[in-house]
């Protein structure tokens, strides 16, 4: 989050510019901004960190070698630069689905890497953790179809048209599919006992 | 007076018969003797108006709590059978329900559905508890793992340690290029483009012999002097004295000699 505050007050055109000049440390700058939630948005997907570190890099390498297209006339770097990013990751996904054996999720992994993370914070922080994990366990469980607008609508908070500009399938399908996700998921979360009644 | 006496009760009978009493279960004139003495006795009377009131909270606390929603709707399904939503559509319209975005006819078909349905009934609830906590687990980034920060920098600019470095003169120009803001959009280049082909075949080609402004006005000025020459030439007879090298100029103001003859 204090990520996405300090891409608000960035000049981004402006470090496109220096970045397309050669300028190192403003593309560093640009990878500091976003590689965080490219990682994250990627974990979402992907539920492996691994996973989501090999996918973040591909991400970036993209990104880096498509510095030129990017038009500060079209909109400002976060949007162009997520844009980017979500399409690349749900790419990804949809080759995976297809590709089941390419996958390199390893939830023994992951969960050994949340209980990392965990440290010695308070008991509400872990709680939180926790609750955050059980959740990705649940979505992990939708069908690929309603995985996917979940994510984009309640997780990234994109709208309808931009869903639709991303999936390339019509609103209707949107709609219904978030629908059917959300019920999905609540049932799923019920059946874990992460929500009660 | 004997009879009044005798059916004289005292306190601790009107404690005694009070229940029967208040459940009209006495004889006619035993309740009253009762209702006598309650008029009688101030203490006996404040107890019975304590145990009626009594009675009226017990009665209202016992009563079955059946709301009108779930009245209304039970009558509803009863009676107009064809309003009854089903489950499917239930699930369906859900998203627009918790948007607020159901139109009001299905909105109450779908209240109905939620309260006399049993499956679905806890479901609106436990999908906002659900998207709540979607909105912990959005909230609750990941950390950025160890050495990522510097395998980009490495696989991108080639190396962990970015310099700063100015831009050259080429890619300042390149930018600066890419940044110009052409006043004139594409499609109104067509119409600017044929002004300039037409403003180029007049000067280039009618007047200008050297393409310069100057020159466009000094041919203009060789051509009046030529016009004005051959006018006074044809008036005067002189018109096949044309100097060497000196065509006729185009238009009315010249004068066909041999015509004239």
């Amino acid at each position: 989050m204090e990520a996405l505050k300090a891409t608000a007050d960035i000049n981004g055109a402006d470090l496109v510019r220096r970045a397309r000049a050669g300028d190192g440390v403003a593309w560093e700058e640009i990878v500091s901004l976003f590689s965080r939630r490219i990682f994250n948005l990627a974990y979402r997907f992907t539920s492996s960190v691994d996973s989501a570190e090999d996918l973040t890099q591909e991400v970036f390498i993209r990104i880096y070698r498509t510095l030129d297209q990017y038009d500060a006339k079209q909109g400002d770097l976060a949007n162009w630069l997520m844009r980017l990013a979500r399409n690349l990751i749900i790419d990804d996904y949809r080759h995976r689905q297809r590709n089941p054996q390419n996958t390199m999720a390893d939830t023994v992994d992951d969960h050994q890497y949340h209980l990392r993370a965990v440290g010695t914070s308070a008991h509400k922080e872990m709680e939180r953790r926790e609750l955050a994990a059980q959740v990705q366990e649940g979505i992990d469980k939708l069908p690929a179809d309603l995985k996917t607008c979940v994510i984009l609508r309640d997780i990234e908070e994109l709208s309808y048209q931009e869903i639709v500009d991303v999936l390339q399938i019509p609103e209707g399908t949107v709609k219904s599919r978030i629908n059917r996700g959300r019920i999905e998921l609540a049932k799923i979360l019920r059946r874990m006992r992460v929500v009660t009644i | 007076m004997n009879s009044e006496k005798h059916n004289l009760i005292d306190c601790s009978q009107f404690e005694e018969l009070l229940t029967d009493y208040l459940d009209k279960a006495l004889s006619g004139e035993t309740q009253k003797n009762v209702a006598a003495h309650a008029l009688k006795c101030p203490l006996c009377h404040s107890l019975l108006n304590d145990v009626k009131e009594a009675l009226v909270v017990c009665r209202d606390l016992a009563e079955p709590k059946l709301t009108l929603t779930r009245l209304e709707a039970k009558i509803l399904e009863r009676t107009v059978p064809q309003s009854v939503m089903h489950c499917e559509e239930f699930e369906n319209h859900l998203t627009d329900y918790l948007d607020g975005f159901l139109p009001a006819q299905v909105y109450h078909r779908w209240e109905r559905h939620a309260v006399l349905c049993d499956e679905c009934t806890d479901l609106p609830g436990t999908v906002v508890r659900s998207l709540a906590a979607c909105v912990t687990y959005k909230l609750e980034e990941l950390p950025l793992p160890e050495g990522l920060h510097e395998a980009i920098l490495r696989r991108t600019i080639g190396t962990e340690k970015a310099i700063r470095i100015k831009a050259s003169k080429s890619s300042q120009i390149v930018e600066w290029m890419r940044n110009l803001r052409f006043p004139i959009s594409v499609p109104q280049l067509a119409p600017v483009a044929m002004m300039m082909v037409f403003a180029f075949l007049v000067f280039s080609q009618t007047v200008s012999a050297d393409g310069s402004l100057a020159g466009v006005y000094t041919t203009g000025y060789e051509l009046a002097e030529q016009t004005y020459k051959q006018g006074a030439d044809a008036w005067s007879g002189n018109a096949g004295n044309l100097s060497v090298g000196q065509e006729p100029v185009s238009g009315g103001t010249y004068v066909d000699s041999e015509s004239n003859r």
